[in-house]
């Protein structure tokens, strides 16, 4: 093979992609394409490095990487441990840090610790069933919402939810509150097996790269 | 031939009739020539290597495959009852079903034996949507009764001329070595309950959640480093006598021992380019017991071949013997060959002979046509001239 070995970069639409760029930028991996806000185009060529980006919905980006549509991915944790494809998760870009949480009105408290039959509703079925099957050992109905999961306990749909928080202000407005923590999330860097393998001199490069930049970004 | 495309709109309700369970699908036409041609090619390979064909039932007590053996989760197997009350499975995995045959047929035997197999494996994926087969080709060789560095060595070596064989150029075997991991954990003295959820944080690549399971479990940064310096992979065999001077115990200096003098006999076969080595490869199967090796190519997001040394699961049948086998998994094989643009050979179609409908001496002469083509081995197909043309106009309508 001659010259560098072209890597494909799946990116989360949205926020995470924006701050993902700045990393990478700082690390000294760009694409001006991107910059572009009127491209139309789908697929971002930086052609002097071979690197290749596309943005995709969150959940789908573990789908991309998983069948080696992408060789690298950024995605959160939250869809990482969601989707639960078989891809490597190899460095923790820092950024986009918030919790997973079980919330709910005050009297919701009493009984969760009680044990009884709980009905949760939450965008992220196979965690929240992880956390109480698994950890908490509790039986629960768990009900799939595809947003403002807030609503659930507000109207009676639910006893309580598991959702992502940042700041807990929306909590907070509709009179609920974290009752408890299920795990932190953050930005993650995930991996194709097959590339990580025959890619490994391109792909150990990048991620060195990174974790080199946000180490010494860290020392600051 | 080539499969009639389907009018959809000609068939109403007996449409939902002809399409397969969710991960299961039909293999025609052109494309199970090639099928035949790859299983062909590579069980060539292994009947060159000695390699003896078996086969054994798709349907096996539950047993065969339980926990104790460390195969497949039992809520991915399809399982059901017979009269009795047994408990069944389709299997998931060959390597129990043949070390079951060795067990029962040759009990005693001293000498290496060597099976080859081939035939569908049968996973029950949690989710519908992931687009994965639930039943799969298998093909693969046991080389059982030999604990030696050779055998390894000739399993690897195997592998990776069948894979050659099918026209298949970029790949890699990434090798590592079970006991590695286990002597690590060991020289840690990490619980059971530890020990497995490393191994699948390891396996994932997911070294901060390695890390952080260290940490909350209170080992000190010695250890963590051990665990966590293994996890990047080497170029060749060379760079396995560096890590030597820093291991710990015994069993981790024996599993880079056994890696390094691998790699000399790879070297032997003159396979070693092909070969990576990799510390931190852990097998979903805990049967293994040493050398662990997956075949990685382009074009497909999963191995196209696994397998290892497993010196203690035939003594769960009651034969006390060491082994190690090799399996290719065809269907990732093809969709990477597809996708590399490889073309597969596959036999020439049959040739044409037609006679006229109704007349008895064109048919004679065209039958010993057709049969002296076949008695040169080559394939014919007789054809009534008048019907041909209807022929083609009732297969699209039925």
């Amino acid at each position: 093979m001659q010259g560098i070995t072209e890597l494909t970069i799946a990116l989360t639409k949205g926020r995470l992609a924006g701050r993902t760029m700045e990393l990478l930028g700082r690390a000294g991996y760009t694409c001006e394409e991107m910059a572009d806000k009127h491209s139309r185009k789908l697929i971002f060529r930086n052609e002097e490095q071979k690197l290749n980006f596309f943005l995709a919905k969150g959940p789908d980006v573990p789908t991309y990487v998983e069948y080696g549509a992408a060789d690298l991915g950024v995605v959160g944790s939250d869809v990482v441990l969601e989707e639960n494809r078989r891809v490597y998760e190899v460095l923790d870009l820092g950024f986009g840090r918030c919790r997973m949480c079980v919330a709910g009105p005050p009297e919701a408290r009493e009984l969760l610790d009680s044990g009884a039959m709980l009905r949760v509703a939450t965008k992220y079925p196979e965690i929240a069933r992880d956390y109480f099957y698994h950890r908490r050992q509790q039986t629960v109905e768990l009900i799939k919402l595809n947003g403002s999961v807030e609503l659930g306990p507000i109207v009676g749909l639910s006893d309580v939810i598991v959702d992502i928080v940042e700041t807990g202000s929306t909590l907070k407005e509709n009179g609920l509150l974290v009752l408890e923590d299920v795990c932190d999330l953050s930005a993650r860097m995930i991996v194709n097996q097959v590339s990580m393998q025959l890619k490994a001199r391109r792909i150990r490069e990048v991620i060195g790269g990174l974790r080199e930049q946000l180490e010494a970004e860290g020392r600051k | 031939m080539t499969p009639v495309q389907i009018k959809t709109t000609q068939h109403g309700r007996q449409l939902d009739l002809l399409h397969t369970p969710v991960g299961l699908r039909d293999c025609v036409g052109a494309e199970m020539a090639q099928k035949q041609t790859i299983l062909g090619r590579i069980g060539d390979k292994m009947r060159l290597y000695g390699y003896e064909q078996l086969e054994t039932p798709t349907i096996e007590f539950f047993d065969v495959f339980s926990n104790e053996v460390g195969t497949t989760p039992s809520r991915e197997l399809y399982k059901f009852f017979d009269k009795e009350g047994n408990t069944l499975v389709l299997r998931p995995d060959f390597t129990p079903s043949v070390a079951r045959v060795a067990s029962r047929y040759f009990r005693g035997e001293t000498a290496p034996l060597r099976f080859c197999y081939r035939g569908s494996a049968f996973y029950n994926h949690a989710s519908d949507l992931q687009g994965k087969l639930r039943e799969t080709t298998q093909i693969g060789a046991e080389l059982m009764n030999e604990p030696s560095v050779h055998a390894d060595a000739e399993m690897i070596a195997l592998l990776i001329e069948s894979l050659l064989s099918t026209g298949l150029q970029e790949f890699r075997i990434s090798i590592g070595n079970a006991e590695y991991f286990r002597g690590l954990c060991r020289e840690a003295d990490l619980s059971a309950e530890d020990e497995a959820e490393l191994r699948d944080a390891i396996s994932r690549r997911n070294y901060f959640a390695a890390e952080d399971l260290l940490k909350s479990r209170g080992y000190d940064r010695s250890v963590r480093d051990k665990f966590l310096s293994f996890a990047d992979f080497l170029e060749n065999g060379q760079e396995l006598g560096r890590l030597l001077e820093s291991a710990g115990s015994e069993r981790t200096r024996e599993a880079l021992e056994r890696l390094i003098s691998l790699d000399g006999v790879l070297r032997e076969y003159g396979v070693a380019d092909h070969v990576n080595y990799d510390l931190s490869l852990l097998s979903k199967y805990n049967y293994y017991t040493g050398v662990i090796f997956k075949a990685y190519t382009y074009g497909t997001g999963e191995p196209v071949a696994a397998g290892g040394r497993y010196d203690r699961l035939l003594s769960f049948f009651g034969m006390n013997a060491p082994a190690v086998g090799a399996m290719i998994a065809v269907d990732p094989l093809m969709e990477a060959l597809r996708r590399q643009k490889i073309e597969v050979s596959v036999p020439e179609e049959a040739q044409t002979v037609s006679y006229q409908a109704g007349d008895d001496a064109s048919f004679r002469t065209s039958l010993r046509q057709a049969a002296s083509l076949r008695a040169q081995g080559k394939a014919a197909v007789l054809i009534p001239d008048a019907q041909s043309e209807q022929q083609e106009g009732t297969a699209c309508r039925e």
